[in-house]
């Protein structure tokens, strides 16, 4: 508890205040798949994995290196959660069909989650270069994900935008927008390798040189805005949940 | 139809529907019967006249005086019995010389017909019948009364006047009837009870193909109208459904908006179509359903009232069936 609370100090109060915001978000999106219809129950595990994903800042144990790696796996499976949900919901929308429960939601989740585990586990302990892969793997998938889930949502708000939580997705909207800033900007810098992760490892393992000086502003802007982004993303996100527990209420 | 003398009767008044006519004929051609059986029915009366068993005349009249006989009598009276299902049969044995008047009467040759009697040499006439030993009846009739002279060989056999059950041997009432102003005969001749015996309409007919035949007509006929009532039914029943139906797209489409009316026709798909909506666990299962999808779409107070409202409108249009 001790290491806990002095990582939490060591913390950038950036990052913690994004933290924050996630484990509220991922609170009130548990909250609302355990009150709700089936269908709503694949989107709220997802958001709640991100927070589970985004907490390897206040993990104690995040220095094990397949633990760290483990955490941008969870990020990979909470999008690919978030989506199915939507997706869900859009076959919903044009054949009203609901199907499955929601005990099989959370199994195959798990499921997911343990068999990463064991990729992990059976593999050797990923470098920092390796993790920084699942990191920027994690990212492209956020990325492509969140152009789709714009375009899913836009399609669920107009199949139902007469109804009472039409609005509710306009927020869900919002929420993949300040992702896709968030999560792209990161891309964009790991892409460039202007990325901090590739700085510390091109200053402590290899002898390659970095352009980073030549382009510091735009770096500086990215970097302001994955960070602010990422804050208001889960902000969004517990804002929207809240908003969508009131349309239904 | 007119009324004729009862003479023995054997049975009186039985329920018809209850009755084959192949059964009937059989028994009384069986039975080697003289006499005649009548068939009363509501709007037609039929009389069948036996002589030994044998069947020698028959005579369907209805209440507009239009008159069958022989095989189209025969028919008209098998369809009369299967299609009414009412009406009663009396048996009444008659001697055979009465039997042979009684065959003159209904199908004999009509020598005369609604002649006025102050036209007519009524002694004259008397004369002819005994001259040529004529066998028949001799009608007289007013608008209000009725008697009849019945000969053999040209002799009196007998009276019979309306409100007899039976033959006379006076002709007191004839006389008076023949008195009253307006008054007509009718003469109808016919051969010897010998020579009649020589007709037997059960020979020449197949009864029990002609009953079968009626049965098959009405049943068919029976069968096309339960179908056509069945078809009616049907159709009000599938107007008054898509009424329902509709009133509860509206209501569902007023609190999930357009795409209620896409979760109503799934739920009625999945649930049987919308007769579901008139039976017990039918709309059951449909609210379930509504119920489930709209908590996709709508807040819980207007599902609470939606719900409400379908409810409702669901029991009014079940108690419309």
């Amino acid at each position: 508890m001790e290491k806990f609370f002095e990582l939490l100090t060591q913390m950038n109060p950036f990052d913690l205040v994004q933290v924050i915001f996630w484990g509220l978000a991922g609170a009130i999106s548990f909250y609302f798949s355990m009150g709700n219809a089936r269908v709503w129950t694949s989107i709220s595990i997802g958001f709640f994995l991100i927070f589970i994903s985004q907490a390897y800042g206040i993990n104690p144990w995040a220095h094990y290196q397949k633990l760290t790696a483990f955490h941008y796996i969870v990020g990979t499976v909470a999008i690919m959660t978030i989506t199915h949900g939507f997706l869900e919901y859009y076959v919903f929308c044009r054949t009203f069909e609901i199907s499955g429960n929601k005990l099989v939601v959370y199994l195959s989740t798990l499921a997911v989650l343990a068999l990463s585990g064991a990729f992990l586990i059976i593999n050797p302990t990923p470098s920092p270069n390796t993790i920084r892969n699942f990191k920027m793997v994690e990212n492209a998938i956020w990325v492509f994900l969140c152009v789709m889930n714009i375009e899913i949502v836009r399609k669920i708000y107009a199949a139902i935008k007469d109804s009472d939580i039409s609005k509710g997705f306009i927020a869900f909207g919002i929420v993949f927008l300040c992702i896709f800033v968030w999560r792209g900007s990161d891309l964009y810098l790991q892409i460039f390798q202007w990325d901090k992760d590739w700085q510390d490892i091109i200053s402590l393992m290899t002898e390659e040189s970095s352009d980073i000086e030549e382009y510091i502003g735009r770096v500086q802007f990215s970097q302001d805005i994955s960070r602010y982004a990422g804050v208001l993303s889960g902000f969004s996100v517990g804002a929207a949940f809240t908003y969508m527990y009131k349309l239904l209420r | 139809m007119f009324l004729l003398p009862k003479g023995s009767p054997l049975f009186e008044n039985l329920a018809v529907s209850k009755l084959k006519l192949p059964d009937v004929l059989t028994k009384l051609s069986n039975g080697a019967f003289t006499g005649y059986a009548s068939f009363i029915f509501q709007s037609s009366t039929a009389i069948l006249v036996f002589e030994a068993g044998k069947l020698v005349s028959v005579l369907v009249e209805g209440q507009n005086g239009k008159r069958e006989a022989g095989f189209a009598a025969l028919s008209a009276l098998a369809e009369l019995m299967v299609i009414t299902g009412s009406g009663a049969l009396n048996v009444y044995k008659l001697s055979k010389d009465l039997t042979m008047c009684i065959h003159a009467l209904l199908e004999g040759e009509t020598l005369y017909k609604a002649q006025d009697l102050k036209l007519i040499d009524i002694n004259s006439l008397l004369k002819k019948v005994k001259d040529d030993q004529m066998n028949g009846c001799l009608r007289i009739y007013t608008d209000e009364h009725s008697a009849m002279i019945f000969y053999k060989d040209g002799n009196p056999l007998g009276f019979f006047h309306d409100g007899a059950s039976d033959i006379e041997t006076s002709s007191t009432e004839s006389q008076k009837i023949a008195g009253l102003p307006g008054a007509k005969i009718d003469l109808f001749s016919t051969q010897s009870a010998d020579e009649l015996m020589g007709t037997n309409l059960l020979e020449v007919t197949n009864i029990q193909k002609i009953w079968d035949t009626c049965v098959a007509l009405h049943k068919s006929e029976i069968d096309k109208t339960n179908l056509d009532r069945q078809e009616r039914d049907k159709k009000v029943i599938s107007l008054k459904l898509a009424e329902l139906e509709g009133q509860v797209k509206i209501i569902v489409g007023e609190y999930v908006g357009k795409v209620g009316r896409g979760i109503v026709d799934k739920e009625l798909s999945d649930n049987g179509g919308n007769s579901c909506l008139i039976d017990a666990d039918g709309t059951e299962k449909f609210m379930k359903g509504v119920e489930r999808a709209a908590k996709l779409l709508v807040s819980g107070t207007n599902i609470k009232l939606m719900m409400e409202k379908l409810s409702s409108a669901i029991s009014i249009g079940k108690s419309e069936f």
